[in-house]
């Protein structure tokens, strides 16, 4: 595993690839860093928070060669015959591609310095919302491990995980269509208004609850829920283990 | 030969069948796992494993609130209701520290505070299921936050919950929240709501007043209990009287009336009274009441304010307009602008023998005039040349701890049926009302549980620090110089190992 992740972690910066993702980081996170210093206060778990809209930008660039990059090569081979688990595979894959967060995790430390250098507030709950972060960084990687794991090609790699994080981060839009959807065809149904709105409202918060960043977005207020982190978690174990999956499927029909 | 092959073949797809069987069934069995577990731990565990890591415990209520709560018998349920959806994201709005605060109240409340969030537009049979007889006309109510308690309700609007610059608010429009008292607004409210009435008011009637309906609701809302106190030749003030309230009398006292409510004020008594200038009353000079509050040092004038600021009328009209609370009274709202219409001025009476002490609480412009009335009805000529500032509104108090207060206003706006029902229960007017109300039964009624105002969050730098050049550096750093230099970096490294 340790093998894996030296590996990818330093094809990172073999490549454009590592430096490019950090590139457009540190551009994003500097401008919304500027938007705030620019007005005289600066609330770092504000702008940390607001990084996750990100993801959607730079997750895709991360993790779409790790594995389809691999296949199209051919080198992908050497996962099924060395004396590595598969599992081993994925879990050093997805260290490497959030080892590569850390990195560029360090502007956001500089934009820390700056801010507590200019007399600025750094508190608790900015820590937080930096734990967050990771967690969630964590679950993405996952999702865009398993899009590189479908497929040989990294642009639709890319394509495959920027749809899979959009619609997570449109979950709640999804769920609001979804609820008014529902509600109206159990109104056609002959439903009762009132049992109409229930249904619709039961389908909205279903669908809802799936919704990381609302399960996340009172950190930036101080609240620190570890249930949250423990869904993060389950559902990036969740993209892991369909990744360990996709590879196992391809190890046995090898004959 | 091919008969082995097809053999193989076969072996391999029921082995590739069992595998993808396997694939799907583990995949699905982990996402109910997860699912479950998620439940199970969100359930058990969610609130007990969250943490306020705010830097002045804005999510978290205090002691005194804990105590309070803990007080509350084990089958008390206080029911808060969000007059809309729940907003995904709370950052940036007014609900900002009011809805996690709400959630800590839930938390550890052992199930005697719940709180919900009902959209009005979705679900409008909450507005008569808290308040069936509409008397707080909810459906205005939107975005606003209702308290219910064994069906008595206040209602909180966010911007109640915070203090503010007010001069920069005059200056600017925009609300700067300096303040945060969300927790003491909810948990004082909650305190009068379960509290037993401490305090009775009496309402006079039968001087060609108009109803008293929203004033009732009000003090009700207060924890005071509220009756009818009919005018008539045997008037007398009930012993347990705390509180007499006049409100909007269009005829005088009786003489009966004048020397019970004397007596009552000799002996500490509590008396609201507004007037205003209406047709009913042009040619009411309230001579015993007069003589009442003389005692107080205050007299009714029979006179109408015609205020000539355009700056304090409303829609251009003198006899509509703003009054402005006092230095001492600024508090008694949040903003303290009061909405006037066709006042009398209220007046200092120095009468030498009384040791009372009045004080303005409303004030007009400096260019206010007054326009005064003969017995018969008549504008006096010449009556409008004195430009001055009058007031509309007069507190006086007597000595000693338990001495009578009297709070005296040339506007019925602060108290009518009319103005209450078109402008809501949380106007400004109402709100001063309020505060009235508290100063004279302060020593009655429930006292505030002292919950501390909590600093709002602040992110502001060293403001030396921070100038057009400096911010102008730090964007030339952070979104040109570093991705610049990365970017240069990534087509250096292309370029060497592209022919790799």
């Amino acid at each position: 595993m340790l093998a894996i992740f030296k590996r990818e972690f330093l094809s990172y910066f073999r490549s454009p690839v590592g430096y490019v993702a950090i590139a457009i980081f540190s551009f994003l996170s500097g401008f919304i860093f500027y938007s705030q210093f620019s007005t005289g206060a600066v609330n770092i778990g504000s702008e940390v928070i607001s990084l996750r809209s990100f993801f959607v930008i730079i997750v895709p660039i991360i993790t779409m060669g790790l594995l389809a990059d691999d296949k199209k090569r051919g080198t992908d081979i050497l996962y099924y015959t060395t004396p590595v688990s598969l599992f081993s595979v994925v879990v050093g894959k997805v260290l490497a591609a959030f080892a590569l967060f850390v990195i560029m995790f360090i502007n956001v430390v500089i934009h820390i310095i700056v801010t507590v250098g200019c007399g600025g507030a750094f508190g608790v709950g900015a820590v937080g919302t930096i734990i967050v972060f990771f967690f969630m960084a964590f679950m993405f990687i996952s999702m865009g491990l398993f899009a590189s794991a479908i497929t040989d090609n990294q642009i639709v790699s890319a394509i495959v995980a920027f749809i899979i994080i959009l619609i997570t981060q449109l979950l709640t839009v999804i769920a609001g269509y979804a609820g008014t959807a529902a509600s109206s065809i159990a109104s056609m149904l002959g439903a009762k208004t009132a049992s109409a709105y229930h249904i619709g409202s039961a389908v909205k918060k279903a669908i809802a609850w799936f919704d990381p960043f609302v399960k996340t977005q009172d950190f930036r207020l101080g609240v620190f829920s570890v249930s949250s982190l423990v869904f993060l978690v389950s559902i990036g174990v969740l993209f892991m283990y369909l990744t360990f999956r996709v590879l196992e499927k391809k190890r046995w029909s090898q004959s | 030969m091919s008969n082995k092959s097809a053999k193989q073949n076969k072996q391999t797809d029921n082995r590739a069948d069992k595998l993808k069987l396997y694939s799907i069934g583990s995949v699905v069995i982990l996402i109910g796992i997860i699912v479950l577990v998620n439940i199970l731990f969100d359930g058990i565990f969610g609130k007990s494993l969250s943490f306020d890591f705010s830097d002045y415990g804005q999510n978290t209520i205090s002691q005194p609130t804990q105590d309070f709560i803990d007080s509350l018998p084990a089958d008390a349920h206080i029911r808060i209701v969000g007059l809309f959806n729940r907003p995904d994201n709370v950052s940036g709005t007014p609900y900002q520290y009011i809805i996690p605060l709400l959630d800590d109240y839930v938390k550890k409340s052992d199930g005697k505070i719940t709180v919900e969030y009902v959209d009005l537009t979705e679900n409008p049979g909450i507005i008569t299921q808290l308040d069936p007889s509409n008397t707080y006309d909810l459906a205005s109510n939107i975005d606003n936050f209702v308290i219910e308690y064994n069906g008595r309700l206040k209602i909180i609007a966010p911007i109640d919950c915070y203090s503010f610059d007010e001069d920069r608010y005059y200056s600017t429009g925009v609300y700067y929240i300096t303040g945060n008292n969300t927790e003491y607004i909810f948990t004082n409210n909650m305190n009068m709501l379960t509290s037993n009435y401490l305090c009775k008011a009496y309402i006079v009637s039968g001087l060609k007043e108009d109803g008293s309906f929203y004033i009732t609701q009000i003090l009700n809302s207060m924890s005071i209990d509220v009756e009818e106190l009919p005018s008539s030749d045997n008037f007398t003030i009930p012993e347990d009287c705390n509180l007499l309230i006049l409100n909007g009398p269009n005829a005088d006292i009786s003489e009966k009336m004048y020397v019970a409510m004397s007596d009552y004020l000799k002996n500490g008594g509590k008396i609201f009274v507004a007037v205003n200038f209406n047709l009913k009353n042009v040619t009411e000079r309230f001579e015993r009441l007069n003589l009442l509050l003389n005692e107080m040092n205050v007299n009714i004038d029979p006179a109408l304010i015609n205020e000539n600021d355009p700056g304090y009328q409303r829609s251009g009209y003198t006899i509509d307009h703003t009054v402005t609370a006092t230095d001492s009274f600024v508090e008694y709202a949040s903003v303290p602008y009061i909405h006037a219409t066709y006042s009398r001025s209220i007046s200092v009476y120095n009468n030498p023998n009384s040791g009372a002490t009045a004080v303005p609480v409303l004030k007009t412009s400096n260019n206010a005039t007054l326009t005064e009335f003969d017995n018969s009805g008549n504008a006096l000529e010449n009556s409008t040349d004195t430009t001055n500032q009058y007031y509309v509104g007069m507190f006086a108090f007597g000595q000693g701890y338990n001495a009578a207060k009297v709070f005296v206003y040339g506007t019925t706006n602060l108290t009518s049926d009319e103005y209450i029902s078109g402008y809501g229960m949380n106007d400004v007017n109402v709100e001063f009302f309020r505060s009235s109300i508290r100063e004279l039964t302060s020593s009655m009624s429930t006292a505030d549980i002292n919950v501390a105002t909590k600093n709002v969050d602040n992110f502001s730098l060293n403001s030396t620090k921070v100038s057009t050049s400096s911010s102008t550096l730090i964007m030339v750093i952070f979104m040109i110089f570093i991705p610049v230099i990365l970017v240069g970096a990534a087509v250096i490294v292309y370029a060497k190992r592209k022919n790799l």
